[in-house]
């Protein structure tokens, strides 16, 4: 137990060593107590499918079709993704705690891809406020609020004006950083998103063709 | 209400199955030879196509359609532009042994001869519009059906790289002019992809410019 312990608080400490977010570009906000907003994934406000221009770079590979985001259950999204002239590429379903591969084409079909993919489908289709953040900062440059939350390590972007979640930062595992951005707002959605993953060299983003 | 819904289910099962046997009927060997002769000459007569395309991806699993559309041209031997016009601008042109693509304001240019994935995707699409996948014996196991007022071709794929992803090809030919009028391609997965070709123009007069690869 003890031994558990200390790994923990190694690993937590080695977390905080290696922040994802340039700490130059925050500053500290609301000390004390702070109003905490509610939002979640866009994905999880009355969401039903979306359809996407999608672009998938990874290890020096670009591939590049269209992707359909579809929510399956109250726990459970299904993501196809397949090149233009149909061929798919991927095809899971996307459970909070865990994911289903139905067919992976077989220069994707590597489990510790998977596993990141999965970690980052997680973090932006089933975000929500939940859980209290510990920290709040302005961002500098968008003036943003920036709220940190403690247990999933992961820092939220919020345009308060709009209420928009713009940004995602955290940790798809203990080695893969991840950054998930939200732009062109419409009608409640985003036209753009992208993820990232700099250390794998992954880049996927999503154009939207309609939801 | 139970013992109707047994005997509808019943009758479906019955007549239902007599209905598609009668629509699809498999040629005997000799009478495939003589349609995939007529094909193969037909194609051989064949200099150009160009024809608007409808795309439907059906998605198994989640019983979902991704619809795109666009226009393609072929000119012997080799020269193939693939153009998607729904739902976004894409490009592709196969020009001898090179490959163009063309997506938003990206461009890529690949070679034939280093990508095989490319090449099959070049031989399949080619051969697809063309007819002349028929004679692929190499690489495809072809049994034809005679429909209404279409032959129907299924090609099951006999190369291991092309049935790792996908389980058969269906070309539908006209039975007027031997052109394909519909292609079905089937995926491992489940899914399938169904291209339908329409506005077809045999033998006008294409510009190389179509072709060209900036």
């Amino acid at each position: 137990m003890k031994y558990f312990l200390s790994l923990n608080i190694v690993f937590i400490l080695l977390l905080t060593a290696c922040d994802p977010v340039k700490k130059s570009q925050l500053s500290p906000s609301g000390k004390g107590s702070f109003k905490i907003p509610v939002w979640s994934s866009p994905f999880l406000k009355g969401f039903e499918k979306a359809l996407f221009h999608t672009s998938l770079d990874v290890a020096g590979k670009h591939l590049s079709g269209i992707s359909i985001i579809k929510r399956t259950s109250d726990t459970s999204f299904h993501f196809t993704f397949a090149n233009e002239i149909g061929m798919t590429y991927l095809d899971m379903e996307v459970f909070r705690k865990t994911y289903k591969a139905d067919y992976i084409f077989e220069a994707l079909n590597r489990k510790s891809f998977l596993k990141v993919l999965w970690s980052d489908f997680s973090m932006m289709l089933f975000s929500s406020s939940e859980r209290k953040p510990v920290r709040m900062y302005l961002d500098n440059e968008s003036e943003e609020s920036v709220y940190f939350f403690l247990r999933q390590s992961m820092y939220t972007w919020i345009n308060t004006k709009e209420m928009n979640l713009t940004r995602l930062v955290g940790w798809s595992n203990y080695f893969d950083a991840v950054m998930i951005n939200f732009s062109e707002y419409d009608a409640g959605f985003p036209s753009e998103i992208k993820i990232s993953n700099p250390r794998i060299r992954m880049v996927l983003t999503f154009s939207l063709l309609g939801h | 209400m139970r013992t109707f819904k047994v005997f509808i289910t019943v009758m479906i099962l019955c007549f239902g199955s007599t209905l598609l046997q009668a629509q699809t009927k498999p040629l005997s060997f000799a009478d495939a030879e003589d349609v995939r002769k007529t094909i193969s000459e037909s194609a051989k007569t064949t200099n150009s196509i160009e024809a608007g395309f409808t795309q439907t991806k059906e998605l198994s699993v989640i019983r979902e359609k991704i619809i795109s559309a666009g226009v393609f041209y072929f000119k012997k031997e080799k020269l193939l532009r693939w153009e998607y016009k729904e739902p976004f601008p894409y490009l592709i042109i196969f020009n001898s042994n090179k490959i163009y693509i063309k997506d938003d304001d990206k461009e890529n240019h690949i070679s034939l001869q280093s990508n095989k994935v490319f090449r099959e995707v070049n031989n399949i699409l080619i051969g697809a519009v063309q007819g002349t996948l028929l004679s692929d014996t190499k690489n495809f196991q072809c049994s034809i059906a005679d429909l209404h007022n279409q032959y129907q071709a299924t090609m099951v794929p006999l190369n291991a790289r092309i049935k790792e992803t996908l389980s058969e090809i269906i070309l539908y030919f006209n039975k007027s002019d031997y052109t394909v009028d519909k292609l079905v391609m089937r995926e491992v997965s489940g899914d399938y992809t169904r291209i339908e070709f329409s506005g077809k123009k045999i033998n006008q007069n294409i510009p190389d410019e179509i072709f060209f690869i900036p």
